[in-house]
């Protein structure tokens, strides 16, 4: 069988950084090809280079016998690629069908003029929904859909455009576990028809389950190409870090129960109901997990304590006092920070270096009206980011280098790295290890751990129940605005969470 | 691949010193062109003194504009900011008030013109494009009722001799012009605020998260914009002589042009103090050079629209950001 797509002796160089060291890669129709490495390794810039945002420096392609030195966007469309990034580029405004026909309406012949075929549109769309699994009339407005949803229509959009070749960069990073079965059996018809698929991801479980191939790159270069069949998990792991890694993050079997409590909510409620008279406690030492599925309102809850978002009543207390948290700044005062869900949101600023993504919360802690008075510190700045690129180990080769120049995992670090500056008394980390390897998870986790230790309260929020079972010294169940179940570390178990987190009356103690 | 580094490299380098330094570059050689048509015209002292005088007004509005801009917002209002707070300066200076109380008045009408913009702004939450809008034909209808849409002249003669000086050909306003932009570049560059202005222009939500508060940094940007139009209100007063009700129509069109050729980005988060003031210079330049060439007022209009177009496009396309 002929190879869709073969790419020869790739390189690219970036000024400073070499991304692509002559990397080779191909694509078989009907497989999925795992792209695996630590971040950094240049998965997303050899993918651009397929999908025509950045050109090679050096090396060949070759699309269906052609040969590029490099693609353009509008090449690597007509040669069938389509890529479903993560930040998904459907149009919120318009509907289902005119996201996938856009730039592309059917027409039909009135006469002279030609028109937009509505009827033929919408049976198209239909047949194609009707492949990516997703039940919606063609004419519901894209910005309806959840994230998984949006996911599928991309996909689909992709079909409609008759691309041979599908390139998934870190596609699953926000599903939840049953949109992944999902996307996974859209891939397996996708494969059987003969499509062939690139698929990026840090998880290596869903690697082992989906992948018929993997390729592994370490800082640029090439590793190695194996079957799936042929490797384990701890091969994958070895490959990618260059060394055997031994579990470097071990959970200490500590008992908190006699510590003081540092942090505490008391009664928190929202007007939109979305969290109901919550109350709990953390002590000295402990990190605290919440599970629960999408929408039970652990991630609202966060926004509530950190008055990012208004809630109807409740009190927040550190160290017993209860502090103002009216508004972020006031919290941030307080001793309060929070690594937010969602990077590209809430997190970063595009156009700022790394060095003053990091000072923003610094800076602000030390001001004192409004946030507004006083002179930024160069001194001061070099300081932050430098103890924080340390700190996280955030690849980079310098500091004022544009936040957006760095690969997804390390952008994720910048963002940690900024509120872990604000040496905060009490840290929520809301998802905070979205598109970070493997390797890195377990540092980040012996850093909270760290934290904790030197009497900073640690709160977690997770849908990744292997993180919480790793980290957190309690787990706390939500459902539905309320804390349904809390079980200590060594009671906790993957079942018991999921049965507490969809039962009506979970196992577990209650709180 | 070696030699393919350095033409990457090199590449790398031309833009980088392209966005530092390329409006210095525009401006150059604008003034180059000028030289070679019309020499005998052109190397005069006197062209210093009347480029600069004529940009003085453009770059102060337009160093007030850059602001709502690098909040990702727009101010439409600054041209009519900058006729009613000069027209209120020339009403209180010809109703027997000294020159510099009357100016500090005027700035400060300027400031709370600005306050109701970001208030409004705030309250509202609308863009501020449709905001100052309204606002832009409020203040110029407020100045036609309050000057009775005629002209006020008569002013003392400390005031008309004081900005008609100029020191080594350099006349006043464009020292007033320089201070403003050395205050406003150390404003975005060391403060805290500034900062926080950039912050907020890139992302609102992260803004939020991070504990800007957005509304207050809103409004503080529009006042901003306010003071800056109306200390070029007073400036226009002494350029021109008189105060007209129609005064500085049109020149929220040049000062946006001004911050944009100068570098400033329409989605907010990037641009200079420095970019804005090179914009200023350019249209001042693009000004002064029609009149030498004395290419006809109305066909000037077209010139300077497509030189707008032609300035960012050419910028665009050197620095290759799409
Ligand atoms: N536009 C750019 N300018 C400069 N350097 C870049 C640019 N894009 C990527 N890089 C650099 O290229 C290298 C590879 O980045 P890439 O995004 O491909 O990593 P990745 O394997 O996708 O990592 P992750 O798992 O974190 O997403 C990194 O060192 C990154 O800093
Ligand atoms: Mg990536």
């Amino acid at each position: 069988m002929q190879p869709l797509v073969i790419m020869k002796d790739v390189k690219k160089q970036f000024p400073g950084v070499t991304a692509l060291d002559g990397i080779s890669f191909d694509i078989m129709p009907g497989e999925v090809h795992v792209l695996l490495g630590e971040n950094g390794a240049g998965k997303s810039t050899l993918m651009k280079i397929l999908s025509g945002v950045h050109k090679p420096t050096d090396g060949q392609i070759i699309i269906g016998g052609s040969e590029f030195t490099a693609l353009t966007p509008k090449d690597s469309r007509s040669c069938g690629i389509s890529v479903i990034y993560q930040e998904l580029s459907v149009i919120n405004e318009l509907s289902i069908q005119e996201n996938l026909f856009v730039g592309n309406l059917p027409v039909k012949n009135i006469g002279p003029m030609k028109i937009v075929d509505y009827k033929k549109m919408r049976e198209a769309t239909q047949m194609l929904l009707g492949k990516v699994g997703l039940r919606k009339d063609p004419e519901t407005a894209v910005e309806e859909l959840s994230i998984s949803e949006k996911q599928q229509v991309e996909i689909a959009k992709a079909l409609a455009a008759d691309s041979r070749i599908l390139i998934m960069d870190e596609p699953t990073t926000s599903l939840t576990s049953s949109e992944v079965s999902h996307l996974f059996a859209v891939i397996r018809e996708l494969k059987k028809e003969g499509h062939g698929i690139v698929f990026i991801s840090h998880k290596l479980g869903e690697i082992m389950e989906i992948g018929d191939r993997v390729t592994v790159l370490k800082d640029g270069r090439y590793v190695g190409t194996k079957k799936i069949s042929d490797v384990t998990q701890d091969d994958l792991v070895t490959m990618m870090v260059g060394r055997q890694i031994s579990k470097n993050y071990q959970h200490p079997s500590a008992d908190y129960s006699d510590a003081p409590v540092i942090f505490e909510v008391r009664n928190l409620s929202r007007k939109d109901g979305k969290v109901k008279n919550v109350s709990f406690k953390l002590r000295r030492g402990e990190i605290l997990g919440f599970s629960g599925l999408v929408g039970s309102g652990r991630s609202e809850m966060m926004n509530s304590i950190f008055g990012a978002e208004p809630k109807a009543c409740g009190e927040i207390l550190i160290d017993g006092k209860e502090v103002r948290t009216s508004a972020p700044f006031y919290s941030i005062k307080s001793g309060l920070a929070m690594v937010t869900e969602n990077r590209r949101e809430t997190g970063f600023f595009h156009n700022f270096s790394i060095k003053k993504n990091i000072s923003v919360l610094p800076f602000i802690k030390q001001s004192s009206f409004a946030g507004i008075t006083g002179l930024v510190s160069d001194k001061n700045e070099d300081i932050w980011a430098d103890e924080q690129k340390k700190n996280l180990n955030i690849k980079c080769y310098s500091t004022e280098q544009g936040i957006t120049e760095l690969s997804g995992g390390n952008q994720q670090k910048v963002i940690l790295g900024k509120w872990l500056a604000a040496d905060s008394q009490i840290i929520i980390f809301d998802e905070p290890t979205k598109g970070i390897d493997v390797g890195s998870k377990g540092e980040i986790y012996a850093l909270m751990r760290r934290l904790a230790d030197e009497g900073k309260g640690i709160l977690v929020v997770s849908s990744e129940l292997p993180e919480l079972l790793a980290v957190c010294d309690t787990i706390a169940v939500f459902r539905e605005g309320e804390i349904v179940a809390v079980f200590p570390h060594k009671e906790a178990t993957e079942e018991k969470i999921i049965a507490a987190s969809t039962a009506e009356k979970g196992e577990g103690n209650r709180p | 691949m070696n030699a393919n580094n350095k033409i990457g490299n090199s590449t790398f380098a031309f833009k980088t010193a392209w966005q530092r330094y390329g409006t210095l570059g525009i401006l150059i050689l604008l003034l180059t062109i000028l030289a070679a048509l019309k020499p005998g015209y052109f190397f005069q002292p006197s062209t210093v003194t009347q480029i600069l005088s004529q940009s003085s007004v453009n770059i102060l509005i337009a160093l007030g504009e850059f602001f709502a801009i690098l909040i990702a917002g727009i101010d439409l209002s600054v041209g009519s900011v900058t006729a009613l707070s000069g027209m209120v300066t020339a009403k209180l200076m010809v109703a027997g008030i000294a020159p510099l109380p009357a100016v500090i008045l005027g700035i400060l009408l300027g400031a709370i013109l600005g306050f109701i913009n970001g208030i409004l702004v705030n309250g509202t939450g609308l863009h501020p494009f449709i905001i100052t809008l309204g606002t832009q034909a409020i203040f110029r209808g407020i100045t036609l009722i309050i000057s009775d849409s005629s002209a006020i002249f008569g002013f003392p003669a400390s005031f008309t001799t004081f900005m008609a000086k100029r020191f080594i050909y350099i006349p006043v306003s464009a020292f007033i012009a320089l201070v403003a932009a050395l205050v406003l570049a150390f404003l975005t560059n060391k403060t805290k605020l500034g900062r926080n202005i950039y912050a907020l222009g890139g992302n609102k939500e992260s803004a939020w998260y991070s504990g800007i508060n957005v509304k207050l940094h809103t409004l503080i940007v529009f006042i901003i914009s306010g003071i800056c139009a109306g200390i070029a209100g007073a400036v226009l007063l002494g350029r021109v002589g008189s105060a007209e009700p129609a005064a500085a129509t049109g020149f929220e069109t040049y000062a946006i042009a001004a911050a944009i050729i100068g570098g400033t980005s329409f989605f907010g988060g990037k641009g200079k103090i420095f970019g804005v003031v090179m914009g200023g210079l350019i249209i001042g330049v693009i000004n002064f050079g029609m009149n030498l060439l004395s290419v006809s007022s109305t066909l000037q209009q077209v010139v300077m629209g497509a030189l707008i177009i032609g300035s960012v496009t050419l910028d665009r396309f050197v620095a290759g950001n799409k």
